[in-house]
């Protein structure tokens, strides 16, 4: 009978698990935002976490409008709209090949797609996103690269050049500022980004020239038995 | 002395050639060599039969001291017999608790920023790093930085004034990651950091970018 009992709850507790964080919502909101966003957030909220989108995000857009003191129209109208890029995100994500995606990939597409990257690169830069890199950070910088005035095209092929030659995850996250310091010294962001792209086809510091990034082969060494 | 040999005289060496058999130039070279093999290579030691006694004797006091006994009979692998009798039901009942607190478990391990004050959210919490923001406000009367790291809450982090400069700093501790902030200017305006990249709010303004990278982490 215990065991029963035991097994009934763990079962309903897996099931309700996915809705908690809908369910934090009011919680999160109270006291941060107006009546009439609370309201209109835990609808959009709700209706997110039951297409299996991360509620977090909208959230924090929605406490961030307010701290802001942005109307509460527009505040409405971007988390409503952030959740529409969320779903959008979440279709790439998966075009990826990643069934299940966490809330933080997801939010890292949709920031991409909201700097203008289109749901292919988006795909194909998780793809290439493979450990050490966390995808949803990739996606980041991409969109940050892009918010900077780096063509979208030249920013998604900065980032994926990075990760095919083996840059580490620090320097792919010291992109964004590298082209601002580029642009302080009067370069435009793609002339910034071509230069980075330039430097980033060299081995890495303190490798050899023949060095070739982890997983991939290296040329056979013909001098060699 | 030499560090290397030639080829001939690593065969001489080896066996494979005598002494004659090298060209005249190489021979003072494997003279040398075989001198310096010669010495090193010494006739055997011979034991002393009460060495292997005294080696025994010490293993068998180190194998009969208590410690060692009851580590030993822990340790020694046995024959169990268990005999279970049960209903199937449950066999089917405790598979499925198994799995349900797996997926549970799978469930919370995913990232999933909580509510709450100094929630640090967008971030893969690897690693924090200690993150300085600087601010130039003359005149200002209080300065905050506010964003993702916590929550938008203009409250929680203010910027101290260094000296009478009108320069106002303060230090954080960030996950790895890249974050969006502002700094909150007398409790109210909200101005882009100068010196960092900015990107769209969504509100028709701008959040500042910062990326925080992992101790150790270079950049190009």
């Amino acid at each position: 009978m215990r065991t029963t009992g035991l097994t009934v709850g763990l079962v309903l507790a897996t099931l309700f698990a996915g809705g908690l964080a809908a369910q934090d919502v009011p919680l999160r909101l109270d006291g941060r935002v107006s009546p009439e966003v609370q309201r209109a957030v835990r609808r959009i909220a709700a209706d997110a976490a039951a297409r299996d989108l991360p509620v977090d995000p909208l959230v924090q857009k929605a406490i961030e409008g307010a701290a802001k003191g942005v109307p509460a129209e527009r505040v409405i109208a971007a988390v409503r709209a952030l959740a529409a890029r969320l779903g959008e995100a979440r279709e790439a994500v998966r075009d990826a090949g990643v069934a299940a995606p966490s809330g933080h990939l997801v939010e890292g597409g949709a920031d991409a797609l909201n700097a203008g990257l289109s749901g292919r690169q988006v795909a194909d830069l998780v793809r290439a996103s493979q450990p050490p890199y966390d995808a949803a950070l990739t996606l980041q910088v991409a969109a940050t690269l892009a918010a900077l005035g780096v063509p979208t095209g030249q920013a998604f092929q900065l980032v994926q050049g990075m990760i095919s030659a083996g840059r580490s995850p620090s320097d792919l996250l010291g992109l964004p500022g590298q082209v601002q310091a580029g642009v302080a010294r009067g370069a435009t962001p793609a002339q910034a980004a071509a230069g980075l792209a330039r430097a980033a086809g060299g081995a890495p510091p303190g490798r050899l020239p023949d060095w070739v990034p982890p997983g991939q082969r290296k040329p056979r060494n013909p001098h060699k038995p | 002395m030499k560090t290397g040999y030639h080829a001939l005289v690593k065969r001489l060496l080896d066996g494979e050639l005598t002494l004659a058999e090298l060209p005249p130039e190489l021979r003072a070279e494997g003279e040398e060599a075989l001198r310096l093999v010669g010495a090193a290579d010494r006739a055997p030691v011979a034991l002393s039969p009460a060495l292997d006694e005294r080696v025994m004797a010490a293993v068998r006091r180190h194998a009969g001291a208590p410690a060692n006994r009851v580590w030993r009979w822990l340790n020694t692998p046995r024959d169990v017999e268990l005999r279970l009798r049960v209903r199937p039901w449950t066999v089917w009942a405790g598979g499925l608790a198994a799995a349900a607190a797996l997926a549970l478990l799978l469930g919370r391990a995913a990232p999933a920023p909580q509510p709450g004050p100094g929630t640090q959210a967008r971030a893969g919490t690897r690693d924090s790093v200690l993150v300085r923001f600087v601010l130039y406000a003359p005149g200002a009367r209080r300065v905050a930085v506010a964003g993702t790291f916590n929550q938008w809450d203009r409250t929680i982090a203010p910027l101290v004034p260094a000296g009478t400069s009108g320069v106002w700093t303060t230090t954080l501790a960030l996950p790895v990651g890249q974050h969006q902030y502002a700094f909150v200017v007398d409790g109210a305006r909200w101005i882009v950091d100068p010196a960092a990249p900015a990107v769209d709010d969504g509100f028709g303004r701008r959040n500042s970018v910062v990326a925080v990278s992992a101790p150790g982490g270079h950049t190009l």
